[in-house]
């Protein structure tokens, strides 16, 4: 298993540094004045032109930008937001806030999911399968803002049960309609795949073997059925949070929720792009750490690769 | 004064509905089985003996329901019984040892504890009392070193020893009726026989019946008292072992019967190959004169079409760790010559580097030492896409899995003409009436040439490869296991048309192949492979009369049914 | 072998008689109906699923949408009465009017065009390629593999929306005026440098699946070049999983493009796309009134998304069985 983590981290590695290149070379790699890039056709001040252009040693050439950038950025120095704060105080305030939310979405996503696609691979064709399919692909159908907006109206407007916008130090519960849009998406493609998984374990040869040794169908079930399909959908909830990360930006932005995606939101409505360079930046960096994280888990779960 | 049955089935029928449509599976199978007794059940694909198992215990698969009949187990009916009644029987009356040991257990659970749970859940023990009993049952079914053993995970077992495992759990309830389904087939011939032998001892021991489910009529007849052959879903013959071997009344059986190639009454068909042999060699001299004589730039017409001199070829597989590399010898050192218009027979079990060495005479594979030489040209000195073109063309290959040998999405006439285009022969109607002429060689009706081969069973896939082989009119037919995944009528079928088209055309065969009974029936001289090294290498009948190495002799004690005299 | 005891009831000698059990000729098939290939056989499949009818339905309907949106309001989308600002529904104009004054019924007909038009042609500039370098990475092997399965992984890395942002946003600075079809193609463009990595796998893993079957290796066997194989015999094997996944992606492409016009990165404000129309309608859903400007071009972007999820699920289903019903 050793091995398998090692090569895993090894792995990860030369993505990290190629991600956040390819970030960084978007901006500053294409042709043009890379101010402009920046700011567009907003007015800048010499002041801030100037910090921003020692800030980025944009004199120096392109890699050696790129790697004084990632320097600072593994020192927690991304420099300055356009209104003077330094990028890292911010972040520090609003990543607890991002990661309140994102675990909320996580477990509800994961719970929700998982039991409806469990019943909905057992009872396969029979009425509530149907409507788990119908539902799920309606989800992945419509875009999430507009779930966010029906949601607010529903829950904040007309039933004025939660807040329409949360404010800066939110509370859980204050949290939970934005959760739910978050991880609405999600929750289908975890249900449509332990569903799917389910499927495939009961028709599966060891389910048979259980069987003849005369345990009941719930014993079946329980021992061998869902454990054996939990680990194709860890997997992905992995991979999930990249997404989550995304659909962060859009919720906090309709929630006005001070988290991470809404710096984002807020930075990308003003353009300034050197903000959302950084809070990128950040994100992927996230991203990938807990893909790895991730990995590992699965891989101490799977017993084939833990004993290999 | 009778004793009373511990199994009757009477009349049972059995039904999957596909699609809306019911089809029957089982139409009125009766077996009866005495406490103690050995019964075989033994059919091929499709005769409906794995659904007749599975019904006895309530486990058929999707849609299946007994439709009708009557399962009486000690007594009481267990058709369609109520779930309390069947769970109860489950495990501790009757168990099941299932046939593919890798996909039976579960990857994620140690072994230990899915065997305890047969204890537990038929409240016979639970704890520390399970563990300890799961350890001593296991070492009942043979697995050394069963108390570390039990603490591990399935993947770390080989097939043999899941197979054990597979047998400590079915019997680990004490149940009185084991039903074992195919329990070796997955297995190597070795293994097998030993897992048999000491299932058979453990169940006469523990006076178990056992319920035995087979394809393969040698193996039944060897281990059963009592045989029931089926064929289509019904039960056509059934009766003590022996008697059904010796009179052969009825007709499947008698195909069965006449095609196994265990069974010793092929010592009769050894003389048919004399026959073949001599009109194939005759053709094939032919042909080697008219190649001497045409001077063509690639094939000398020598009597050895194919010769292979200390060929080796050592893989190198990446360890745990990323400097790491394990060097593992496949092949080791093999040498053998075919001779023109005769068969030679590469025999051995799974890792012996039987079809690496295919491989490496199809140039599929560069040998790591070494040289294959045909007629006279060292294969790896070819140049160019003319000789390599050329050399194509005199060897062709028939591979195992029908399922996968034909390009799904070409039809048949496509697949057998791709050869032809792809050396640019003849024009398009030559083509086609040279696609007919090769159609017709193998028995098949022109009709299946616009099919595809999702449509065509097994064998009849088979066949086209065969054609499609003979295309390029190759002077020799490497077969790797080529027969091994059809049914045993099937095979004889195959075999026979590879011997007529043999002694037709001149061909030279290279046969690989595990199963040492068909060797008998086809070869010539035969090539014994142990481990990638070659164990023993002589003429068919010296070999098997007098086999010179252990592991020969205990590959030739191992096939099932070979020691069953039958009169002629 | 014991000698034969006297059988024990039940256990008689039996022989069925010739009539019940004919023997079948083995080399018989059913030669009626036409000859059908695994695509026929899925397409067959394909028919008897009402979902795929439905899909197919939804997606006839935008078609002509797309092309032929005069056919369904002779209104001008893009004329703006503002006296006639966030009116409801009266004779003629069936949805009413949206805060500027456009007519909200002609501009979700016209708005069709642009939002698909971005998923069609993001999902064809990442398919084609996409196909291309998996199926070299996985039958060639080697460095091939290696380089493009590392730089798929880099930009697997970032998540579709966060990369088209920055992407967008830069483009946006250094290019504001861009015509209607630069909007365009800058969308897609940016959809596709993060969504290409997708197809890459699968293409990848479908060809690595099909390359060791045997028909490839005897089609090595009669002479066949490597490339002759692979474009002969690989790619139109691995094709089934691609398949699937482009009419999936199409309508995540279009549910992608509406997200990134409300975020104000998408297509610019001039061109008519239901993502414009949604991000413009955010006001109304907040004060909860006049809810139906935001409705329509939320509920046609649903359907036509669910168009292609749908048919995308109804291919899978159609292929997974003909895999299934394959011994």
């Amino acid at each position: 298993m050793w091995w398998y983590l090692g090569r895993r981290v090894l792995q990860a590695i030369p993505v990290l540094l190629g991600s956040t290149l390819l970030i960084y070379a978007m901006v500053f790699a294409i042709p043009g004045d890379p101010i402009a890039a920046l700011f567009g056709d907003k007015p800048v001040s010499a002041t801030v032109k100037a910090q921003l252009e020692s800030q980025y040693n944009l004199d120096k050439p392109f890699i050696v930008q790129w790697l004084l950038f990632l320097g600072n950025a593994l020192h927690g120095d991304f420099g300055m937001t356009y209104s003077g704060r330094p990028v890292s105080e911010v972040l520090a305030e609003v990543i607890p806030v991002t990661f309140k939310l994102a675990v909320m979405a996580l477990i509800i996503e994961a719970f929700f999911g998982i039991i409806a696609g469990f019943y909905a691979g057992l009872k396969r064709g029979k009425l509530f399968d149907s409507t788990m399919l119908i539902v799920s692909l309606l989800v992945i159908a419509v875009p999430i803002f507009v779930f966010g907006f029906v949601m607010q109206l529903i829950f904040g407007v007309k039933l004025g049960i939660a807040p329409i916008v949360v404010g800066s130090d939110p509370s859980i519960p204050d949290l939970i309609v934005p959760a739910l849009v978050l991880g609405l998406v999600s929750f289908a493609y975890v249900l449509r795949l332990t569903r799917t998984s389910v499927v495939d374990n009961l028709t599966g040869d060891h389910v048979r073997t259980a069987r003849a040794k005369g345990l009941s169908d719930g014993q079946v079930n329980r021992r061998h059925v869902l454990r054996n399909s939990l680990i194709p959908v860890v997997t992905y909830l992995g991979a999930d949070l990249g997404a989550l990360m995304a659909g962060a930006i859009v919720t906090e932005g309709i929630f006005n929720i001070n988290g991470v995606g809404n710096l984002a939101f807020q930075a990308v409505r003003k353009g300034e792009t050197a903000t959302i360079v950084s809070v990128v930046t950040v994100m992927v960096f996230i991203y990938i750490v807990m893909s790895l994280l991730v990995d590992l888990l699965y891989a101490w779960l799977d017993p084939r690769i833990r004993y290999a | 004064m009778n004793p009373t049955p511990l199994l009757q089935v009477t009349d049972l029928q059995v039904a999957f509905s596909q699609e809306k449509i019911e089809v029957q599976a089982v139409r009125g199978a009766s077996l009866t089985i005495y406490p103690g007794q050995t019964v075989a059940i033994v059919g091929e694909s499709g005769s409906g003996k794995s659904t007749t198992a599975h019904a006895i215990i309530g486990l058929l698969p999707g849609t299946g329901r007994v439709t009708g009949g009557s399962i009486l187990f000690d007594g009481q009916e267990i058709a369609n019984a109520d779930k309390k009644k069947i769970l109860a029987v489950r495990g501790s009356e009757i168990g099941l040892v299932p046939q593919d040991p890798m996909s039976n257990l579960n990857p994620l659970i140690r072994v230990g504890k899915q065997i305890a749970e047969a204890l537990e859940v038929n409240g016979v023990a639970t704890g520390k009392e399970a563990d300890r009993r799961v350890v001593e049952l296991l070492e009942e079914a043979g697995l050394p070193d069963a108390a570390r053993r039990a603490q591990q995970y399935p993947h770390e077992f080989s097939g043999g020893m899941r197979q054990r495992a597979l047998i400590a759990m079915g019997l680990a309830a004490r149940p009185k009726l084991l039903i074992a389904d195919e329990p070796t087939s997955a297995l190597d011939v070795t293994v097998q026989k030993q897992i048999l032998d000491h299932l058979d001892r453990l169940t006469d021991e523990l006076g178990v019946a056992v319920l035995l489910i087979t394809h393969d009529l040698g193996l039944a007849a060897e281990r059963a008292d009592h045989l029931v052959v089926m064929y289509k879903g019904q039960v056509v013959e059934s009766g003590p072992a022996l008697e059904i071997l010796q009179d052969r009344l009825d007709d499947y059986s008698k195909r069965l019967i006449a095609s196994a190639p265990s069974l010793a009454s092929q010592r009769l068909l050894a003389q048919n190959r004399t026959h073949i042999r001599e009109a194939a060699q005759e053709v094939a001299e032919e042909t080697a004169d008219e190649v001497a004589a045409a001077g063509s730039e690639f094939g000398r017409g020598k009597e050895t079409i194919i010769e292979v001199k200390n060929l080796t070829k050592v893989f190198t597989i990446p360890g745990g760790a990323p400097w790491d590399k394990n060097e593992f010898t496949a092949v080791d050192d093999i040498s053998f010559k075919l001779r023109r218009g005769t068969t030679m027979a590469i025999v051995g079990e799974s890792g012996s580097g039987k079809s690496t060495v295919a491989n490496m005479v199809l140039d599929l594979l560069k040998p790591t030492s070494g040289v294959v030489e045909f007629d006279g040209v060292d294969v790896s000195t070819l140049k160019g896409k003319h000789q390599q073109l050329a050399f194509r063309r005199q060897m062709q290959p028939v591979f195992q899995n029908p399922y996968a040998s034909l390009d799904p999405q070409y039809s048949i006439f496509r697949s057998v003409e791709e050869p032809l285009r792809t050396h640019a022969i003849g024009s398009k109607s030559e083509r086609e009436a040279k696609v007919r002429e090769l159609l017709d060689k193998v028995s098949l009706p022109w009709s299946v040439a616009r099919r595809y081969p999702s449509e065509l069973s097994g064998g009849q896939r088979q066949r086209v490869a065969v054609a499609r082989a003979l295309a390029l009119e190759p002077e020799a037919v490497i077969l790797d296991e080529a027969v091994s995944a059809l049914d045993v009528l099937v095979q004889a079928q195959i075999l026979k048309l590879l011997a007529d088209l043999q002694a037709e055309l001149g061909l030279s065969y290279l046969f690989i192949t595990h199963d040492l009974a068909v060797v008998r029936q086809i070869a010539d001289e035969v090539l014994v492979m142990e481990k990638g090294k070659m164990v023993e290498r002589g003429s068919v009948d010296s070999v098997f009369v007098n086999p010179e190495q252990e592991y020969t002799r205990r590959l030739l004690d191992a096939i099932p049914g070979g020691t069953i005299e039958l009169s002629s | 072998m014991p000698e034969s005891p006297i059988a024990l009831p039940g256990q008689e000698r039996f022989v069925a008689a010739v009539e019940e059990t004919p023997l079948a000729d083995t080399g018989s098939f059913d030669d009626t109906g036409s000859p059908e290939n695994q695509w026929q056989e899925a397409w067959k499949q394909l028919r008897s699923n009402w979902l795929f009818w439905v899909s197919a339905a939804i997606l006839s309907v935008v078609t002509i949408v797309v092309c032929f949106p005069q056919l369904f309001t002779d209104i001008d989308p893009t004329y703006a009465d503002l006296s006639r600002s966030l009116d409801g529904p009266s004779k003629g104009h069936i949805a009413g009017f949206d805060k500027q004054g456009y007519d909200v019924f002609a501009r979700t007909i016209y708005g069709a065009r642009a939002s698909v038009l971005v998923g069609l042609f993001a999902t064809l500039v990442v398919t084609l390629p996409g196909v291309l370098l998996g199926a070299f990475a996985g039958f060639y092997g080697g460095i091939t593999d290696t380089l493009v399965s590392r730089i798929a992984d880099i930009f697997f890395a970032i998540p579709l929306l966060l990369g088209a942002l920055v992407g967008i946003s830069v483009i946006n600075n250094l290019w504001p005026n861009r015509g209607y079809w630069a909007s365009i193609f800058t969308v897609v463009f940016a959809l596709a440098a993060f969504g290409w990595p997708q197809v890459v796998r699968i293409a990848r893993g479908s060809v690595l699946e099909v390359k060791n079957l045997e028909f490839v290796n005897a089609a090595r066997a009669i002479g066949k070049t490597r490339r002759a194989n692979l474009w002969g015999h690989v790619v139109p094997n691995s094709m089934s999983a691609v398949i699937v996944l482009a009419t999936v992606s199409l309508g995540v492409y279009i549910v992608a493009e509406a997200t990134l016009s409300f975020l104000g990165l998408g297509l610019p404000p001039g061109v008519v796309s239901w993502g414009n129309d949604l991000a413009a309608a955010q006001v109304q859903v907040r004060s909860g009134i006049r809810l139906g400007v935001m409705f329509w071009p939320a509920t046609a972007l649903a359907i036509t998304s669910l168009g292609f999820i749908l048919l995308g699920d109804a291919i899978s289903d159609a292929l997974d069985s003909k895999s299934r019903n394959r011994e």
